[in-house]
């Protein structure tokens, strides 16, 4: 146990000095146009030569599930998309360009709408994506497309590994966290805790797949004496899981690992506690827990294990307590009327990085925006976000939290443990 | 693996497959009777669970939301049937298909925007909640409810059909259309009548899953693709035959995922892919 409590201590110090040396150089060696973000103004100065771009008006195409049962996830991304950019224009735009969006439903053929989007709408830029095969598949087609795209939600890190560091495609950049969080973070979690039999439910689809993968291989390293006594995968859009939780109860395992998520993440964690689970499973960790959809749809009665219900996200409202973003966390609230869920934010940060990026290079040339993205240092509501040059994977902190109840609007955190991205990020060459 | 386990997994199986029963009952009624393969069967089931979540939570009151959300349902497939269903029976099978889906679509959208895109659902009444304990697994009396209720609706079903003067015009019409018409038997009528039956028991179906589950736009897109494969192994309109089939999908599939998780389902898509290339017209249907 002493071990234990060291290495945790170990990783706490070494999250905290993370987030300082981070802050610290981010502060550092940012571009002066986004120092604050909610403060960026564009100015022309008398007798000075004007930035401006090639064109009065920026189109930025937007691609979320806008249909079927995860459509809550593209109306998060739109949500993210539409606060950045009203403010953006209300401020004078990107060096005096207004921005446009254009919204399409990647779930009606995504590699179609992506070519419509570019052929028939003109967009400069691509940003969104929630599905991962949708990811590769438009990751496919990027240099045919010609744009730049930022994927704010597809976790998987084949797009930046393999499309990106292996194959070159450098139009592809991703500012959320992929699956590192789902899995390795997970694990750096996992071996704090005093047990030592673990199960998985994942979904069976490559993400799902990944992140059991990634979790128990992690946790192996870290905590050579855990066993991983089963693991189940349901298949996409499973309505019920009590044939699987029943046999996930008739195991011996002591705590539970899941990276499902959404509507059947709220599914799971009903049938979950009506059937027993939270009496049997002394932790719980649930890679999207604190997904918004679900807080606010579980409230409060969101389950609590015994050594705590370990949730995360690839951005939470409450993390971190800067006050960048409480303001956007408060302005959030006031338009739309929730607290912002993650891929609401990883969106709105996608297009102040391309503000920063089109400001340094003034100019819509692709290549050029390209050399502004690789190697960007900006903060945003998630913290200090590094553009990693070698696969334009945005590097920044996610922390997990046990879940409590404390009567406020929605379920908080405590305990939140934060280790540092470099730590659970996998790295180039990727071997 | 110990036989508690083995029994609480097929206990599991059976609540499964009383769902599925519930989802298929109106589909293979529908078809039998109308001949009308009702794409738009899962969106009324869903519709059900809908209406559930609202009047439950206005009024408290389980039972009476329940059959208000049946009742409604039920008006909503009689309306359907009226103005779109009607016009497309003598028409290829194709157009039926199309009409059906596309009021399946009509029904996803306008979901979304009364109830949102959110996440629904209502607790499990609290006398329900509770449940026996097997080897650490609690069944609660919920899911026996559900396995009663599905048991019910199958008598009930089989009673009305063969000992009532209307499910004996029911069954002239699901025979011989033509002649029972020619006898003075009200086709028509027939028709509302079973589409309003059929949609009334998806609806019956969703409110009572609704505790169980959660709700969401598009939910119906994966639960008609269970229901079909209930049918298909089942034969297109046979009652009987939807029953049986659909519990022992239920039990099995359970078991499965139990003893061997990494085939559970695809087992399902399997065996009606055979049972569709060797015996076409289902295991209880007729040729």
């Amino acid at each position: 146990m002493s071990v234990d409590r060291r290495d945790f201590i170990k990783i706490l110090g070494a999250g905290a000095a993370g987030l300082v040396v981070g802050a610290v150089l981010g502060w550092a060696t940012k571009p002066s146009e986004v120092q604050e973000i909610t403060r960026t103004v564009t100015v022309t100065t008398p007798g000075v030569v004007e930035r401006r771009l090639p064109k009065a008006t920026v189109k930025i195409g937007v691609l979320g599930i806008r249909s079927g049962l995860w459509s809550t996830y593209g109306e998060f991304i739109e949500q993210g998309a539409r606060l950045a950019t009203e403010e953006i224009n209300a401020r004078g735009g990107i060096l005096g360009s207004r921005v446009e969006l254009v919204f399409r439903d990647e779930q009606a053929d995504v590699v179609k709408q992506a070519r419509e989007l570019v052929d028939v709408e003109n967009v400069d830029f691509i940003v969104g994506i929630d599905s991962s095969g949708n990811a590769l598949r438009v990751g496919g087609i990027v240099d045919e497309l010609g744009k730049i795209v930022i994927v704010t939600h597809a976790a998987t890190h084949r797009l930046t590994e393999e499309l990106v560091f292996k194959e070159g495609k450098k139009l592809i950049f991703r500012s959320s966290v992929p699956v590192y969080q789902d899995g390795i973070l997970a694990a750096y979690i996992a071996k704090d805790l005093p047990v030592r039999k673990w199960a998985g439910i994942n979904g069976d689809y490559e993400f799902g797949r990944v992140s059991w993968e990634l979790f128990t291989k992690t946790l192996k390293t870290l905590r050579p004496d855990v066993e991983f006594v089963t693991a189940h995968w349901p298949k996409f859009g499973t309505e019920d899981f009590t044939p699987f939780i029943s046999a996930l109860l008739a195991s011996d395992a002591e705590a539970l690992h899941t990276s499902i998520w959404a509507i059947e993440l709220v599914t799971l964690q009903r049938q979950l506690t009506a059937m027993g689970g939270y009496k049997k499973f002394k932790a719980v960790i649930s890679t999207l827990g604190y997904s918004m959809d679900v807080v606010y749809a579980l409230g409060a009665g969101y389950p609590t294990a015994e050594l705590g219900t370990w949730v995360s996200a690839r951005y939470m409202w409450l993390y971190p307590p800067t006050k960048i973003n409480r303001e956007f966390v408060d302005r959030f609230k006031a338009r739309w009327g929730r607290l912002p869920a993650y891929s609401a934010e990883t969106t709105y940060s996608a297009i102040y990085m391309l503000k920063a990026a089109l400001e340094n290079a003034v100019s819509l040339d692709p290549d050029a925006v390209v050399k502004a993205l690789e190697g960007l240092v900006i903060l945003t509501p998630a913290g200090v976000r590094w553009i990693r040059p070698e696969d334009h994977q945005a590097v920044y902190e996610t922390p997990y939290g046990r879940i409590t109840h404390k009567g406020a609007e929605v379920p908080l955190l405590e305990d939140l443990k934060a280790v540092p991205a470099m730590l659970y990020y996998r790295h180039p060459p990727f071997t | 693996m110990d036989l508690t386990s083995f029994l609480v997994q097929a206990l599991i199986g059976l609540y499964k497959g009383s769902l599925y029963w519930i989802l298929a009952l109106g589909l293979v009624l529908i078809f039998g009777v109308v001949r009308v393969i009702n794409f738009a069967h899962a969106a009324f089931y869903v519709t059900g669970s809908y209406l559930m979540y609202t009047f439950y939570t206005y009024t408290s009151n389980f039972i009476v939301s329940l059959i208000i959300a049946m009742i409604i349902t039920g008006a909503l497939g009689a309306i359907v049937e009226i103005t779109i269903i009607r016009r497309v029976y003598k028409l290829e099978t194709i157009y039926q298909l199309l009409a059906t889906f596309g009021v399946a679509l009509i029904a996803n959208e306008a979901q979304k925007l009364i109830w949102g895109k959110g996440v629904v659902y209502i607790s499990i009444p609290e006398t329900l909640s509770r449940g026996v304990n097997l080897g650490g697994i609690t069944i609660n009396y919920y899911m026996a409810l559900i396995v009663v209720t599905g048991l019910l609706l199958f008598i009930a079903t089989i009673v009305f059909m063969n000992y009532t003067i209307t499910g004996l015009r029911t069954r002239a019409v699901w025979r011989d259309p033509v002649m029972s018409e020619a006898l003075g038997i009200n086709t028509r009528l027939i028709y509302t009548l079973v589409f309003f039956t059929g949609t009334a028991l998806a609806g019956l179906g969703g409110a009572l899953t609704v505790p169980l589950i959660s709700v969401g736009p598009g939910l119906a897109d994966y639960l008609i693709v269970t229901a079909f494969i209930i049918v298909v192994i089942a034969g297109l309109g046979s009652i009987t035959g939807a029953y049986i089939v659909a519990i022992l999908v239920g039990v099995f599939s359970s078991i499965l995922v139990l003893i061997v998780p990494e085939l559970d389902i695809v087992i399902l898509y399997i065996i009606a892919a055979l049972i569709l290339l060797f015996r076409p017209h289902g295991l209880f249907g007729e040729r």
